[in-house]
């Protein structure tokens, strides 16, 4: 036989799909194969099949086709299983009713003598991810989960979190959660234990919002039989397997030094695993266990130094940029650790300028005194640059290193070398930079002046640039033989100037040069004033009239006030608070670091607990106007849906238990949960989390206000608000239960106790008694001292909403917790006052 | 975790779309990247991790394929680029190569494979021995093995064992004719020389190459006679920390095939096998540039494949360069190219010419960066040296080949 042609070879491989008719005709062929069992027919399905994904692939919708696809399923050939659960698995979500047929032979798949196609029969089985055919799950899932094979269990694992995303309850209902548990510890294969770990973090964390258990379960992870559990096998483990169990040691406490120093030598030689995620998650276990000891944490960096360097040297330059970031966040905090290393951080040619950007400021930050001269070197090379922005960025990286004091001397020469280049962007950064020299340097001026002096302003075209040479002018007026003269020339071009910060420049110079020079400047200044009193711009006009008031009042005040004699500045505002850079640096190894922001910055909190409105926001249009309008109203619908999480804003702020990473400070919440994922992270514009932030915000700061300063035993407490409360409510624990798990929390706050009540709190029934006194009744109550616990309820007289709150009261801290859960929200403060005001008279006389 | 991956072609078109969890990331989204991506001059400037409106996103270029990763969680970045990168490295081997065509012809195949690899956004394994136990890579041999059996099921039958065993890296018992292992020292050279001629910084990137076909479980170890002048240095998963803290001997169990066993770090070299010296003198409007090439300090191996490199600044109008020894090419975008091969013993060779500038420019501002490429086989120039390699577990004879290589990376000379 002939060997085919090529051309023949190509036609099963996916062609053009020319749409519509193309799908009808698949449909038809599929439905002749569907009952065929003669010879080759597989073949040919394998071709249709090969088709029909191509098309999918494509985004053409070939959903139309899934009666016929489920039908040709019936096969034992595993490529053809393959892609059929492929198909299945992408349109059983908009094909609910008719995914219901595929269960059946996924089920008997499941049950394969093939541990191969168990498995895969099993993943796609939970990957189906439709709402009404959970129960179909619950079986194979438990049989997966002790099969003995370890990739079913291993497949069978992940299935269980899949299960818990689609139907938490039923998960919780059928406690895959004990059996992970179980396998965690005691699985021979890694993999299944690793997958163990993952599901259960993600459930454990998710529930731990709503139920205290699973919070003390999410505790128990972190016991340190779990940790060292894990930290015995981590060489068995596969490197991604290994930062998972890296980013749970991270999280660690251990009890004292020595084991601080186990876990590290144990980990040592993760640093040199040939995957930089192992090695960045090493590192930050290092970094976060020796936060406390300083001189341990300073050979830490030393220690990681190497690793790190050598990550951004090899590799792509994806993964470099990624290590980059994280290098920077720590040369950042310790320049001087790695001021020897400062040749690491120059600039190659062919790098991204995003790159070249993040060394450019480790140079800056490592120069000191030994290696200023070659630093700034290296950095004015790079004003010769092709790449303009990067040009600039390191004549104001040399700028910045200059008012670091160290080097001074040479700095300066440097910059007016700058100044003498006649490449107009390198002029107008060296101005910029010259002025702010000039502000802490005041000795330089006159080398300085000598060099500015020759500048012609008309070469000047960048208003910050310009607004520094006037300033100059003004500021020494009295050394520039022609300072009167070219401001002169410059207030005649007034109208010229469409930058309003330059007039205003322009308006002081002319009144500081009027003070030292007054006759030659007289005809200026007149000018200057009459321009900037007709101009448009309000802030020149305000200046223009103050300045004139000012002179017509008194001409040595004005004096006083323009022109008064300059103090050097000592220390440059810093742009980023101490406050974030620590808290990105306890976010190491995270998008954080990459994006120089914490993430409550630009992670939504909701995100961090549910995907629950991933779908809608992957549909959103994404067109730039439209963003700040949806998101605040898609917030809404998502609180709406998702009550169970307790997503609103306020409570975030008040809850500082329910989160993992929850923040204390209520302004930070209201900033950040808005500008969640909607901001373009490059810049968090504070005026657009307005929009839907301050509100709450507002009300927010002052209730925490109130509520943590007023002392509620001792002061006059606050009359309780016109809520009144059923003496005769009922509830029984069973609906308590399924209530508590419903509903958000709606409230959290933190109050002290008085020293009275805290000594009558000998028992829990002494506070039952008197709370029932207030109509509000206990449900369950425990815990010895110091800690107790109440789970109360009541209900509103006269209406069926009913308020369940948990308390925690610590007798030692004279503290307590109270979260609330309500049917109805709007009277949930009210009734938080009355539980207060209840719970402040205890053990009162 | 991630919530999916994309695969794009160098115009944009998805060629691949797998969802990892139940949340579906909608195809619009790379819409979005790909105007992001051509709004940047160069795509290579295009930052790998990237915030949309909706999600971050990690992206990995290989080849003009586009690799992009999609979350809306904090999570570790490197990871994700890790992964991505894997994934690349996979489907390159899988396919014996990466492009658009191999991938829509094999696109059964990376699914199967992306499949194994990450299961709802957890990497599971990327390690390429266990998955082609699992999957078949799509050879000539199992091609026309179908094509005469009938039978082209490219999933193999079997559970690889390797998933179950310590050493994960390997398949289980792999039997040869002809035992062999070859262990290639591959480095490359990192310099930058500043205008003044000044060599500012000097490194070597090397690499530890194995490539092994061995029968049985080999425990072997490997020692340098010169392990002290390493900097840092990265390891394989295979090979055992103690021996090296304290012996500096590597000991491992080698993957089966090729693989990177180690990846270290020489820095402060002192010298360059060769020197660039770039001249630019500009008068009038004109530059007259001449560059310099010759041997410094003699490798002892012959240097061939020697190129340089340079992009005219945008302000020159046209360049009339000229060598005395290889070929001088300009390419439209500016590129100028100067393909050297190998410097010749008797002269130095040399490009010089003028370059004329922009009207109503006297000078030269903006000075062009030569990046320079050679090779020189036979000669890791680090000076690191292979002491030994033993066999320890298994008693038969086996065939041992050592090679060396260096190479320009990034090589460059500024005027």
């Amino acid at each position: 036989m002939a060997p085919p042609p090529p051309q023949s070879n190509r036609s099963p491989s996916p062609s053009q799909p020319s749409g519509k008719s193309e799908v009808s005709d698949l449909k038809s062929q599929l439905r002749q194969l569907a009952g065929s069992r003669a010879p080759g027919a597989d073949d040919s399905k394998r071709d249709l099949f090969k088709k029909v994904i191509s098309n999918m692939t494509i985004g053409i919708d070939v959903s139309s086709l899934f009666g016929e696809m489920v039908m040709c399923s019936a096969t034992s050939d595993i490529v053809l299983k393959k892609m059929c659960y492929l198909y299945v698995g992408n349109y059983a979500k908009v094909n609910p009713d008719l995914a219901l047929l595929t269960i059946n032979f996924l089920q008997r798949d499941c049950k394969d003598e093939d541990p191969m196609i168990r498995g895969l029969a099993l993943r796609s089985l939970c990957s189906l991810r439709v709402a009404n055919l959970v129960e179909y799950l619950v079986g194979p899932l438990g049989f997966g989960l002790k099969d003995n094979n370890n990739y079913v269990r291993m497949v069978a694992v992940i299935g269980v979190l899949k299960l818990y995303h689609i139907s938490a309850s039923t998960c919780m209902d059928a406690d895959f959660t004990t059996i992970l548990k179980h396998l965690l510890l005691h699985d021979p294969d890694t993999q299944v234990v690793a997958n163990c770990l993952a599901a259960l973090q993600e459930i454990w964390t998710l529930e731990s919002s709503t139920s205290e258990e699973a919070a003390r379960e999410r505790e128990t992870l972190l016991s340190k039989p779990v940790v060292y559990y894990l930290l015995n096998r981590i060489k068995e483990f596969s490197e991604w397997a290994q930062c998972l169990v890296l980013e749970l040691v991270a999280k660690y406490i251990p009890s004292d030094n020595s084991e601080i120093f186990d876990i590290m030598n144990l980990l040592e030689d993760r640093l040199q695993h040939a995957n930089g995620a192992v090695v960045l998650a090493t590192i930050k276990v290092f970094l976060q266990l020796t936060l406390s000891m300083a001189d341990v944490h300073q050979q830490v960096y030393e220690r990681i130094k190497a690793p790190l360097l050598t990550q951004v040297s090899s590799g792509s330059p994806e993964q470099s940029y990624a290590v980059l970031s994280h290098l920077h966040l720590l040369v950042m905090r310790a320049p001087y650790i790695f001021s020897s290393d400062y040749k690491h951080f120059y600039c190659q040619y062919n790098e991204p300028s995003y790159v070249k950007k993040l060394k450019l400021e480790m140079l800056t930050a490592v120069a000191n005194e030994s290696n200023t001269y070659e630093i700034v070197t290296e950095l004015c090379e790079y004003a010769a640059n092709v790449d303009i922005p990067i040009a600039r960025e390191s004549i104001r990286a040399v700028g910045k290193i200059a008012l670091q004091q160290y080097d001074v001397n040479a700095i300066v020469d440097r910059l007016l070398q700058f100044l003498e280049m006649e490449k107009d962007y390198v002029t107008s950064e060296a101005l910029v930079l010259v002025k702010d020299l000039l502000r802490k340097y005041p000795q330089w001026s006159q080398d300085c002046i000598a060099v500015v002096g020759n500048i012609s302003s008309k070469n000047v075209q960048e208003p910050k640039a310009k607004a520094a040479l006037i300033w100059m002018l003004g500021e020494y007026s009295q050394d520039m033989q022609d300072a009167p003269y070219v401001l002169e020339s410059l207030v005649e071009n007034w109208d010229e100037e469409h930058s309003a910060e330059v007039r205003l420049h322009l308006l002081t110079a002319v009144m500081k040069c009027f003070f030292k020079r007054p006759p030659e400047t007289q005809k200026a200044l007149g000018a200057a004033l009459a321009a900037g009193l007709s101009d448009f711009h309000q802030d020149v006009h305000d200046r223009a009239l103050f300045y004139y008031r000012l002179l017509q009042y008194n001409v040595s005040v004005a004096e006083k006030v323009v022109s008064p004699p300059k103090q050097a500045v000592s220390v440059f505002a810093d742009t980023q608070s101490s406050e974030i850079k620590d808290r990105i640096f306890d976010e190491f190894n995270s998008l954080s670091v990459v994006y120089q922001k914490p993430s409550y910055m630009f992670i939504d909190k909701e995100h961090r607990g549910t995907f629950e409105f991933a779908d809608e926001v992957g549909n959103l249009s994404i067109s730039a106007e439209s963003r700040e309008s949806v998101v605040p109203a898609q917030r809404v619908e998502a609180n709406d849906k998702d009550l169970l999480l307790g997503t609103s804003e306020k409570d975030e702020g008040r809850d500082p238990g329910s989160n993992g990473s929850a923040y204390n400070a209520p302004s930070l919440n209201g900033s950040s949960a808005p500008s969640a994922t909607s901001q373009p992270l490059a810049d968090l514009a504070f005026t657009t989390t307005g929009i839907s932030g301050q509100a709450p915000v507002a009300s927010l700061a002052i209730d925490d206000l109130l509520g943590l300063s007023i002392p509620v035993g001792t002061a006059a407490t606050p009359s309780p608000p016109p809520l009144n409360l059923n003496p005769k409510a009922v509830l029984d624990p069973s609906a308590f239960q399924q209530k508590w798990r419903q509903l958000a929390i709606s409230l959290s706050e933190e109050h002290s106790i008085s020293p009275q009540g805290i000594a009558a709190l000998t028992t829990p029934h002494a506070l039952l008694r008197h709370m029932q006194s207030h109509s509000i009744q206990c449900i369950a109550s425990g815990g010895q001292s110091p800690n107790f616990k109440f789970f109360f309820f009541a209900q509103k007289a006269e209406a069926a909403s009913m308020y369940l709150v948990e308390c925690i009261i610590n007798t030692s801290s004279a503290k307590s917790q109270i979260k609330i859960k309500a049917d109805d929200q709007s009277s949930c403060q009210a009734f938080s006052a009355l539980f207060q005001s209840a719970l402040s008279k205890f053990g009162l006389p | 975790m991630l919530q999916c991956i994309f695969l794009l072609s160098d115009s944009g078109e998805v060629m691949l779309e797998k969802q990892l969890s139940g949340h579906r990331v909608d195809r619009s989204i790379c819409a979005w990247f790909w105007d992001q991506s051509i709004s940047q001059p160069d795509s290579f400037k295009q930052q790998p991790v990237i915030a949309s409106p909706t999600h971050y996103l990690f992206q990995v270029l290989r080849e003009g394929i586009t690799f992009l990763a999609c979350t809306q969680v904090e999570m570790p970045p490197l990871m994700a680029i890790e992964f991505l990168c894997r994934v690349a490295d996979v489907l390159n081997d899988y396919l014996g190569g990466l492009n658009e065509d191999l991938i829509k012809d094999n696109f059964v195949i990376v699914y199967e494979l992306l499949d194994e690899m990450i299961d709802n956004g957890f990497p599971l394994t990327t390690e390429l021995n266990i998955l082609q136990e699992m999957i078949a890579p799509p050879n000539i041999v199992s091609k026309v093995l179908s094509v005469v059996t009938g039978s082209s099921s490219n999933v193999s039958d079997t559970l690889p064992g390797a998933t179950a065993s310590l050493v994960p890296w390997r398949t289980a018992d792999p039997k040869y004719a002809n035992n062999e292992i070859y262990v290639d020292l591959v480095e490359e050279m990192d310099a930058t020389i500043n205008r003044d001629g000044v060599l500012v910084k000097c490194e070597i990137n090397g690499e530890v190459q194995v490539n092994s076909h061995i029968t049985g479980l080999p425990d072997l170890s490997l020692s340098f006679k010169n392990p002290s002048i390493l900097d840092d240095v990265r390891f394989h998963p295979c090979v055992r920390y103690r021996p090296w803290e304290s012996d500096q001997i590597l000991s491992f169990v080698p993957p089966d095939g090729q693989f990177k066993l180690m990846s270290y770090r020489v820095r402060k070299l002192k010298n360059t096998p060769i020197y660039v010296k770039p001249q630019l003198t500009s008068e009038g409007g004109t530059c007259r540039l001449s560059v310099l090439v010759g041997i410094k300090n003699d490798p002892g191996k012959t240097i061939d494949s020697v190129t340089v490199e340079f992009q005219l600044p945008s302000c020159i109008l046209s360049a009339d360069l000229t060598s005395n020894h290889g070929v001088v090419n300009i390419l439209g975008n500016k590129t100028c190219s100067w393909s050297i091969g190998r410097i010749p013993k008797d002269k130095a060779p040399s490009m010089s010419g003028t370059l004329v500038l922009e009207t109503g420019l006297e000078r030269l501002h903006v000075f062009p960066t030569f990046q320079v490429g050679f090779r020189i086989m036979g000669i890791a120039l680090s000076g690191l040296q292979i002491d030994k390699l033993d066999l320890k577990t298994v008693p038969y004879r086996f065939y041992k080949g050592f090679r060396a290589l260096t190479r320009g990376g990034e090589f460059e000379v500024r005027s």
